[in-house]
């Protein structure tokens, strides 16, 4: 009974153009917000007057330039099909971060958000991928000012799960799993990233120094990523791969089956009848 | 109020239209109860009312469908929110917020009435279903019937002239149901609310419904009249009218009242037949004896010292309201849970000691909920997965379901099947074991009579070859078809423990409608009835 | 004050925020500890009986954490400054394609004590934001949501509604696999609960979908064409100004103005884009939260944290206690008077309304 329905794609929260130019804005935003420590040009005393007000600035931006990509991204795209279901994959990849204990390295968050961003859609995978932390966030008692950061790296490995290139089959689950493996271990670095000027000041061989080249503070991150978090993220993007492999083809499986019960794809029409008796 | 016009509807994939022609009309003010079996396309049409058929489910519309003067091809179902409210089976999966008064306030909301407008509503809602003492509750906490009422109040809020309602008392208990129905009855009599309301359970709605539309399926037209004319010739029909249409009264009867103005002359008839005994059955030694169970549900005792003994061959209804420990004593006997003081054995051995393939040997839980037992994506994958399970010989489990469910496609998705045939996959996966033990736990929800009909048959089949049954429901009918004995429980106690037609004959709300109409009299169902005015006239034919 | 009733979750927000900001100043121990203090005791006083009221006992174990984790760092790569030695770990140096970090070596007083007070900064954080989750409700959160954000706020209603239900879900759905002779136990067990689950949960979401759409979700009134156009070119004007801050941030070569107005005029923008996005929804609300006194004083209470900060740096006490040399730290009393006036609200915000009794089943109605 499994059809050749929707052998196009599903966009569950559809793209205006306006929203494009909203995302590649947001994307190298982000790409400052998570990096400034290894962009800025050290030149002294200057520049370390502002390093510390940096985090600062970036904490409150951040949220603030979410909720007006969601604003933007609702903005008549999101119906109601589309925000239950967002509803309830956010939920239940929540109550699958429940039992890891909000352990930082673990998230098997990304579980879902994989597999619901390739076949709902690009959109839909940002959209889920904020949501999902945001929810688990509350719903652990996780809240802090890293939040923001976390949904918005969340959010693009949702949003380029849509981007992937169409396939089916064996190598799609492949394809996934790749794609799974290199995104946990880039929102590890990202997040690591984030954490790096705050955890690791001071002077050691392994922290941000303002006043220090771009190369070497990067030389100082690679020591703070290999020290501290690769320890965790090897093992996460393994156990990724593998879930994926193991577990991807019955996923896929199912979204696409409710993908067709919620008629994302289904033509509606209706068609009159002369009828004799008016 | 309601008009259709020459509708057809096709859903998408679909090899053949759903709905085939349908033209009616149902006046404003009235209730309209809408029957039909399963698969024939009652949510369909439902569902066409406020639009959501084709623009939700997408496939093609033919004819118009009309409410209110305003063609659902020409507005969205939201744009109808003022004008059609739609409730389905399951309240809880409608729930949009957690609280009564912001769930019932938020079809104002989105309607963007005014704050004082939507104050007034809300309080006018809380009394007219009798909500107001939970309006600060949060949705989890309330019972099936009260979560029903605030599902109904949420659509009404918003000031609907048509209430459009999809089984809505199918998971609740008598009680729970008498309560919405009343509910309803209020809304029609007093609001002058258009209502139409699709029910399996026709015995509970029938006698309040003004016209009744009969959707035989198949491609073949709707009937829409009057429900003594309709019920008349309907192949589903509750037991008052079948009684009715044996005995031939006129005019038909369609409540426990009516019928009984017509039915002294059949009990005098019948006052000197002995009702049949049942079959007699093999009836066997004891397999399942429970002593003094206690359990409890963290601070909330469920069970206390239950003391039960069911022997091989037995069919066992257990009977009580919601909450009364019926699922807990289930759960009990297959091992889901351990006692915290008295025993339970099964087969002599304690059924929470034992490994899960032990006691898939011993007994076997068909659980309120058929979903949880399926996993795979298609029925054959799941025949497969339980030979596999249990150890049986490839194509046991398939041949179990064939006997029970016919005509299931192999590659169907076990969550496209209708609840019967739903309900036949999971019996048969518990069955094809052959445990001296089977369990159900409110197996009839969303059962359709014929669907019923099929389940008593398999249950005294596999009664007759030595099972021991235990079913826990609230369907009294279907109790007094198969049941030998009834469990009565009530806080946790047995209250009842008898011969099927001693404990519910007598009683107000276990008895089915034919005791009713008979008592004092103790027949039980129209086959009974049947077989023994067949008897009379023809004195050597035994029943 | 008599009366029970929820508070507008923006004020405990506000209030949250200010005594985080107050935290963030300062590494002063006492001082933090008394902010957690404060924190813990309005949460205490005034948190309603719902299930997510009871997460900050979690936030203060997450905050533990974070400070043995900032500890053991300090002790395995912290910076080597002469001071009392407490013990010494070898000194190992990693290759260089590890970039020559070296691990080990002697640990100071001095160095554990900086640590201390560094993770104790961010547990402190971590407290005031949990103390905010644990006094709202994330519904109520919700619904104080700008209107421009309705959807993205519905969806997580549905997720709050959800979550509890998936894990009651997943529980059944593990018992059902004791009933096929599937074990019960382990890993195994949960992992096979997921997929019923799951397809559960998507079949549930299609009801809820055309529960939602039958009641009239996603209605949009007019759209008047000028505020749309005002939305779109205030995004706008809040992303150049974004991208000027940020390149003034990083060039120092950049003019002042690039810095810290132009970011602070883009959070301006973006706020002013949601607010008037909200216009184009004609949704209205159901009995919002007042913002009455109580409010007020809560709000002003957070502000006051960091504005007896700020005083405290103006006056020249320390908020930063001096390591090396090691000293016991002196409390700035501005800093004190001002954690101390964001104890308030224990007293006077009002006391959330209490669950009724849910054991008790209605009588039934005629």
């Amino acid at each position: 009974m499994t059809t050749a329905v929707s052998r196009s794609r599903v966009d569950a929260v559809r793209l205006t153009p306006r929203s494009w130019v909203l995302l590649a804005a947001a994307f190298v935003l982000g790409i400052v917000a998570f990096g400034w420590p290894l962009l800025g040009q050290a030149s002294g005393s200057v520049n370390l007057a502002h390093s510390s007000d940096a985090p600062w600035i970036f904490i409150v931006l951040v949220p603030l330039l979410l909720g007006v990509i969601m604003a933007e991204l609702s903005e008549g795209a999101l119906d109601a099909k589309s925000v239950a279901l967002l509803g309830v994959l956010a939920a239940c990849g929540a109550a699958l971060r429940l039992p890891s204990g909000g352990v930082a390295g673990f998230e098997p968050v990304f579980f879902l958000l994989v597999p619901a961003g390739r076949v709902f859609g690009r959109g839909f995978g940002f959209v889920l991928g904020a949501l999902t932390l945001f929810v688990s966030a509350l719903l652990t008692g996780g809240v802090g000012p890293w939040l923001p950061f976390q949904m918005f790296a969340a959010a693009w490995i949702g949003f380029f799960a849509g981007c992937l290139p169409p396939m089916r089959g064996r190598s799609e689950v492949v394809l996934l799993a790749a794609y799974g493996t290199v995104s946990a271990l880039a929102y590890g670095l990202a997040m690591n990233l984030w954490f790096w000027p705050f955890v690791a000041n001071g002077e050691s061989s392994i922290s941000y120094d303002p006043a220090a080249s771009t190369l070497q503070n990067l030389r100082h991150f690679w020591g703070f990523h290999l020290t501290t978090s690769l320890g965790f993220d090897l093992p996460r993007a393994a156990f990724m791969a593998a879930f994926l492999l193991i577990a991807g083809r019955p996923l896929l499986g199912a979204f696409r089956r409710v993908a067709r019960r919620a008629a994302f794809l289904a033509p509606v029409s209706f068609e009159e009848i002369e009828s004799s008796s008016s | 109020m309601i008009r259709f016009e020459h509708v057809t509807v096709t859903y998408p994939d679909a090899p053949a239209p759903i709905l085939v022609d349908v033209n009616f009309e149902v006046p404003e003010g009235e209730l309209c109860l809408v029957v039909g079996v399963t698969g024939s396309g009652k949510s369909t049409l439902l569902r066409a009312v406020n639009g959501l058929v084709p623009r939700f489910t997408g496939g093609v519309m033919q004819g118009s469908v009309i409410v209110d003067g305003r063609r659902t091809s020409e507005v969205s179902p939201r744009e109808l929110a003022d004008v059609v409210g739609l409730v389905g089976q399951d309240p809880a999966a409608s729930f949009v917020t957690d609280y009564v008064e912001d769930e019932l306030a938020y079809a104002m909301e989105n309607l963007g009435i005014a704050p004082d407008i939507m104050r007034r509503r809300v309080e006018d809602i809380l009394d007219l279903l009798g909500l107001h003492e939970l309006r600060n509750r949060p949705l989890a906490s309330l019972s099936g019937g009260q979560q029903q009422r605030v599902a109904i109040g949420s659509v009404l809020t918003a000031g609907p002239r048509v209430l459009v309602l999809d089984e809505p008392t199918s998971a609740l208990d008598p009680a729970a149901a008498e309560e919405v129905l009343a509910a309803l009855t209020r809304l029609v009599h007093d609001l002058g609310t258009t209502v139409l309301i699709a029910e399996h359970r026709l015995e509970r709605v029938v006698q309040y419904a003004d016209r009744v539309m009969l959707i035989p399926g198949g491609g073949q037209p709707v009937v829409i009249g009057l429900p003594a004319e309709v019920l008349r010739t309907s192949v589903v029909a509750p037991p008052v009218v079948e009684l009715g249409r044996l005995a031939g009264w006129s005019p038909l009867p369609l409540s426990v009242r009516e019928a009984r103005r017509s039915a002294s002359e059949l009990r005098e008839r019948l006052s000197s037949v002995v009702p049949p005994v049942r079959v007699p059955r093999n009836i066997g030694e004891i397999v399942v004896v429970t002593e003094n169970l206690q359990a409890s549900y963290g601070p909330i005792t469920a069970l206390r010292g239950v003391n039960l003994e069911i022997r091989s061959g037995e069919i066992v209804a257990v009977m009580g309201r919601n909450g009364a420990g019926k699922s807990t004593l289930l759960n009990h006997l297959v091992g889901l849970r351990a006692p915290i003081g008295g025993s339970v054995r099964v087969m002599g051995r304690e059924p929470h000691r034992l490994s899960a393939r032990d006691i898939v040997r011993a007994a076997g839980l068909v659980p309120q909920d058929c979903g949880v037992l399926l996993y795979h994506d298609t029925v054959a994958a799941e025949c497969r997965a339980a030979d596999r399970d249990t150890d049986l010989a490839p194509g046991s489990t398939r041949a179990v379901l064939d006997r029970i469910v016919p005509e299931i496609e192999a590659r169907t998705h076990p969550r496209d099947l209708s609840e019967g045939q739903r309900l036949g996959l999971a019996l048969a996966i518990i069955l094809a074991s052959e445990p001296p033990v089977v369990l159900l736990d409110e197996p009839t929800r969303g059962l359709d009579y014929l669907a019923k009909q099929r389940l008593i048959h398999v249950l005294t089949t596999f009664a007759n070859a030595g099972t021991a049954v235990v079913i826990a429901t609230h369907d009294v009918e279907v109790v007094a078809a198969v049941a030998d004995r009834v469990v009565v429980m009530a806080e946790g106690e047995i209250v009842a423990d008898g011969p099927a037609r001693e404990v519910v004959s007598h009683s107000p709300v276990f008895a089915p409608q034919v005791a009713k109409v008979m008592a004092p009299e103790p027949w039980l169902t129209v086959s009974e009835v049947k077989a023994a005015l067949g008897a009379l006239e023809s004195p050597g034919a035994i029943a | 004050m008599s009366e029970r009733r929820l508070v507008h979750p923006g004020a405990w927000w506000v209030w949250a925020i200010g005594l985080a900001a107050g935290a963030l100043r300062t590494t002063n121990p006492f001082l933090l500890c008394l902010i957690v203090a404060v924190a813990g005791w309005v949460v205490v006083s005034r948190r309603s009986d719902a299930p997510w009221a009871r997460s900050f006992a979690s936030c203060l174990r997450l905050g533990l954490i974070v400070i043995i984790i900032r500890m053991v760092f300090q002790v395995f790569f912290g910076a080597r400054i002469p001071g009392t030695i407490v013990f010494s770990l070898p000194e190992v140096t990693l290759p260089s394609w590890a970039a020559g970090v070296s691990i080990g070596g002697t640990v100071t007083t001095e160095s554990l004590v900086a640590a201390f007070y560094q993770g104790l900064r961010l547990a402190t954080v971590v407290a005031c934001f949990g103390a905010a989750t644990s006094l709202c409700s994330p519904y109520r959160m919700l619904r104080a949501l700008p209107s421009a954000l309705y959807e993205a706020g519905v969806a997580m209603t549905v997720a709050f509604s959800f979550a509890p239900q998936a894990i009651v879900s997943a529980r059944q759905v593990r018992d059902a696999r004791r009933l096929r002779g599937r074990s019960d136990r382990g890993i195994r067990a949960w992992s096979g609960a997921a997929m019923p689950v799951l397809e559960g949960a998507l079949e549930r979401s299609v009801a809820l979908a055309a529960s939602m759409d039958s009641r009239g979700y996603g209605r949009r009134g007019d759209v008047s064409v000028p505020l749309r156009r005002l939305g779109s070119v205030l995004t706008l004007l809040g992303l150049v100004l974004v991208m000027i801050g940020s390149y003034g941030l990083l060039d120092p070569g950049a003019p002042v103005l690039f810095r810290l107005p132009a970011m602070v005029l883009a959070v301006l923008a973006f706020v002013a884009a949601l607010l008037v996005g909200g216009r184009l929804n004609h949704r209205t609300r159901y009995r919002p939260d007042p913002w009455a006194f109580p409010e007020w004083v809560i709000t002003l209470s957070g502000v006051a944290a960091v504005i007896g900060s700020v005083i405290s740096a103006r006056n020249g006490d320390l908020l930063d206690p001096s390591v090396y040399p090691l000293e016991f730290p002196a409390i700035p009393l501005a800093a004190l008077a001002g954690v101390l006036l964001a104890s308030l609200p224990a007293w006077v915000a009002p006391l959330p309304p209490t669950a009724l009794s849910t054991s008790q089943p209605l009588a039934v109605a005629a």
